[in-house]
């Protein structure tokens, strides 16, 4: 069932029309795109319209949705407003993704408006645990954000989301801590289409669900894990006898950074006996709810490969002073590069207001650059 | 007449009382850390972009970022650059609070603070001493349909407390300054149901307003208020306290005046002591649900700045007068020495509180902090009234030292004397030693439940139960200072004791010279005061043999 995308690739990847035929092609098959794995991403890439457009007719914006699993669609419909803010989260997400990835070999490019990712994302790699990772973080970041801005309804003391710490809210306490209310969305959201499989145990797929599961988790934790406390003084006179604290979300760039120090220490693991993930190396500790977790190697993403869907690395800009990953010795993996002068354009002397009012010079100088063969 | 209860009162009873209040002691704590939730609650708020297309500016158009009504709203800047929008005709939009929300009466407070997302841009970095100017206007209204009322309006200036952690090159763009958050409102009273705030943030280049303050990227508002359900238990609190604290006063006062003697310094300090707890006990707080007192703030400040400066004399004047020493004591003027840096140090913190909360009152916008002289006086008042409480405990210290040399003191005396005398000493001895232990004890209380509230945010979990820490703070220490100030009256009250034909008045051991007529044993030889009964702790021989 999940051929969708290797049959459009087979046929031509690219072009805009056979983008939106099987755009077309995957709502009107729900069945599909339950299969069809992390297509929420997809959210990210098309832009969702407002919900106000869609308060009077409810219901078309869920269907219309590429991508939704079954209990996703739900939520949907439970949630209408949440909706253009998972779009956020998965954008902010993917663009973090390909931010900590620009000087790697896989460089997080999409490549799709349904499966986003493509093919890479069936094999159960770092890669994938890092893409589901920060997928998840992003969601939590957005969900969060909309929150204070007003933007959701149910955002708050819901009863949906936070029952059994009502009764103590009485009168507010409690109330309005949007980094937990953004987590609790996420995990509902993110999780569900993961939740809703059933496959046997022990089985790979069933393997590859809890990896998912651990990895949203993981990106989860992160965003909560990062989050500052702050905290005011505001006894009498001032004083510290009354304190009052709260959580403020850190700059989603540390998120990544984050996400990737736990991309580089990812645990691989196999599906035990007893149906649960296990260490294949015995000898290191147990991954906790912050790390990573991955259950197959990655793929060779040098060369371009339609089964994995790898995209290789041709093409790429790489540097020829690094030594590192971004050097073109280990970038095109042996290949070689082309060398091209082009102009790079600057901004400079500028002169700026708080906001929107830039008077800027354009700066033009040579450079340099290398491109994998 | 007798000495008073404490000396009298038998141990079993001592225990008794000792226990109840105990009792009530741990209810105190368990009121706030089961039943109340926290004491507040902040609100994180992203302030709404809205787009103010008129020409000409006007006064009565309120932004709403949210709802039916709502604003020509922007989601970023780059937005706004495309679409020409100037930095003037940006409206920054905060609806308080959140949807589906109202705000209540019972909240007692609110207080903003502001914070602002810079980003880092090479060309573009925030100048040193930047200062913000804010034009900012607060609105009410009290259904979701009727217009915006105004309530005030101001042009503020806050002085930007920005750093960045990275090295500023041209990687780390876009990053985040890590700000201060700046004070922005404080209300002392939440009236209204619905709030809303319209900021802006107008550039001049000519007269250098809002130059070099960065890139803003948003503005963020933490709302803080205390949550109804405290209040709710506050008030209880306060209002089952009362009562008790009052009619033990009056009993207290009574017995006083029962007596033939006029009453001495010390039982007066103690029913001032009785009369501020009860001022600070009285639930006027129950008006401020009704009533839009703004001012409740500040007068719930000065009640507890009153109470807390009479409890601090109290402590002198009980030391100074069981100071077992030759000096002629009795008179309130011998202590200003002592008193004096109360008084001039809770005179400062109050002239500290009307610079702020007072000035609030008019203008809610107003901070004391956000000038650099205002900063200066503020920061010198309280640095005068540190001293000031670092002075009063120096003299504390040196005074509870003395008592106790004194006593051990006299202590050496003591086997001299017959044994059932003498086991009756001891036990004075011991319970003034007791109530000296209470009072460090209750010192000690506060100050390691205010760190454990302070270190262990939130709350406990203790099998179900969540236990609410810096509420149980809140309603134990209160409770806390009530029963020491009720056992105190309690305990220091004369007693109705009456031992044959020789009286014993004043209270407590005192005085020291015992003037016997059946053994003649003499504890100390200080002098016996001219006008008699007070300071000396006469006791009857009958007594001394039970």
């Amino acid at each position: 069932m999940d051929n969708g995308p290797v049959l459009r690739r087979r046929t031509g990847a690219g072009t805009v029309r056979h983008v939106l035929l099987a755009a077309v092609f995957f709502v009107c098959s729900s069945q599909l795109l339950a299969v069809e794995a992390n297509s929420w991403w997809s959210l990210g890439l098309t832009p969702i319209q407002r919900p106000e457009m869609y308060i009077i007719g409810a219901q078309p914006l869920c269907s219309q949705l590429p991508g939704l699993s079954q209990s996703q669609r739900k939520l949907c419909q439970l949630y209408q407003d949440h909706m253009t803010y998972i779009g956020d989260g998965a954008k902010t997400g993917i663009k973090e993704c390909q931010y900590q990835f620009r000087q790697r070999r896989w460089n997080c490019s999409t490549v799709d408006n349904t499966s986003v990712f493509g093919r890479v994302m069936h094999i159960g790699s770092r890669e994938a645990a890092f893409t589901y990772a920060i997928s998840a973080a992003g969601v939590v970041n957005a969900i969060s954000r909309a929150c204070r801005e007003g933007e959701l309804s149910t955002c708050g003391c819901s009863r949906a989301v936070r029952p059994r710490e009502l009764p103590r809210d009485w009168l507010w306490g409690g109330c309005g801590d949007n980094v937990h209310y953004g987590y609790r969305f996420a995990r509902e959201f993110v999780d569900a289409r993961e939740r809703e499989k059933n496959y046997p145990r022990g089985s790979r797929e069933h393997a590859r669900t809890l990896m998912n599961l651990h990895n949203n988790e993981a990106g989860r934790q992160a965003v909560y894990k990062l989050a500052d406390v702050s905290c005011k003084c505001h006894g009498v006179s001032g004083s510290c006898s009354l304190k009052t604290c709260w959580f403020q979300l850190a700059d989603f760039r540390r998120v990544g950074e984050f996400l990737k120090e736990k991309y580089d220490s990812a645990a691989a693991m196999r599906i035990g006996r007893k149906g649960k993930l296990e260490l294949i190396d015995k000898r290191f500790n147990n991954p906790t709810a912050e790390d990573m977790v991955y259950i197959d190697s990655s793929p060779d993403y040098c060369l371009r490969n339609e089964t994995t869907g790898s995209l290789g690395t041709h093409g790429r800009l790489c540097n020829k002073t690094s030594e590192g990953m971004d050097g073109c010795e280990l970038m095109c993996c042996g290949r070689g590069y082309d060398q091209f002068k082009t102009y790079k354009h600057e901004r400079c002397h500028c002169k700026f207001h708080w906001c929107c009012y830039v008077k800027c010079k354009r700066c033009t100088s040579l450079v340099d650059q290398f491109v994998c063969k | 007449m007798a000495g008073a209860i404490i000396e009298n009162m038998s141990t079993k009873k001592l225990v008794i009382v000792g226990v109840t209040l105990l009792l009530f002691q741990a209810l105190a704590f368990m009121v706030g850390g089961l039943i109340a939730p926290s004491p507040t609650t902040s609100v994180n708020y992203m302030a709404t972009k809205c787009v103010d297309a008129s020409k000409h500016r006007e006064d009565t158009k309120w932004f709403m970022p949210w709802g039916p009504n709502l604003c020509d709203k922007i989601r970023s800047f780059d937005e706004a650059m495309a679409k020409r929008i100037e930095a003037n005709n940006i409206v920054f939009a905060v609806h308080i609070p959140m949807q589906n929300m109202e705000m209540s009466p019972w909240f007692q407070f609110m207080l903003v603070i502001l914070q602002f997302d810079i980003a880092f841009k090479m060309h573009n970095q925030i100048e040193e001493g930047a200062v913000v100017t804010v034009d900012v206007g607060l609105a009410y209204r009290d259904d979701m349909f009727s217009e915006w009322k105004e309530m005030v309006h101001s042009v503020e200036q806050r002085k930007l407390h920005c750093n960045l952690s990275l090295p500023k090159t041209y990687e780390n763009e876009g990053r985040y300054y890590d700000c201060d958050h700046l004070p922005f409102m404080e209300l002392g009273s939440v009236a209204h149901k619905y709030y809303l705030l319209n900021i802006r943030l107008p550039v001049n280049e000519r007269k250098k307003v809002n130059v070099g303050i960065g890139e803003i990227k948003d503005i963020r508002l933490i709302s803080i208020h205390q949550n109804g359900g405290f209040t709710k238990v506050w008030f209880a609190m306060k209002t089952f306290l009362t009562p008790s604290i009052l009619i033990i006063m009056i009993w207290y006062w009574r017995r006083i005046t029962l007596m033939t003697r006029p009453p001495v310094l010390l039982e007066k300090v103690i029913f001032a002591l009785g009369i501020s707890m009860t001022f600070i006990n009285m639930p006027v707080e129950w008006f401020s649900v009704g009533f839009n007192w703004t001012w409740m703030l500040l007068f719930g400040d000065i009640r507890q700045g009153i109470f807390y400066s009479m409890l601090l004399s109290f402590w002198i004047i009980f030391c100074g007068e069981h100071l077992m020493d030759q000096t002629e004591r009795n008179r309130f003027s011998v202590y200003w020495k002592q008193v004096g840096p109360i008084v001039f140090g809770s005179f400062c913190l109050f002239i500290f509180d009307m610079c702020e909360r007072g000035v609030q009152l008019t203008n809610p916008f107003y901070s004391i902090w956000a000038s650099d002289v205002g900063t200066e006086l503020a920061m010198s008042f309280i640095i005068v009234a540190g001293i000031c409480a670092c002075l009063y405990f120096l003299f504390l210290c040196f005074m509870v030292f003395q008592v106790f040399r004194n006593i051990s003191g006299k202590r050496t005396s003591l086997p001299a004397m017959s044994k059932a005398r003498r086991l009756h000493y001891e036990g004075l001895i011991f319970r003034f030693k007791f109530l000296m232990l209470v009072t460090l004890l209750c010192a000690a209380m506060t100050v390691i439940f205010f760190i454990i509230s302070q270190v262990n945010e939130g709350h406990w979990h203790w099998g179900d139960h969540t236990v609410q820490v810096s509420s149980a703070f809140f309603t134990g220490i209160y409770g806390m200072w009530n029963l020491y100030v009720f056992a105190i009256m309690f305990l220091y009250a004369p007693s109705h004791k009456r031992y044959g034909d020789e009286q014993s008045s004043g209270q407590c051991i005192t005085g020291d010279a015992g003037a016997n007529s059946g053994e003649d044993i003499q504890l100390t030889t200080t002098i016996t005061h001219v006008d008699g009964p007070t300071e000396i702790y006469k006791m009857s021989g009958k007594e001394a043999q039970e």
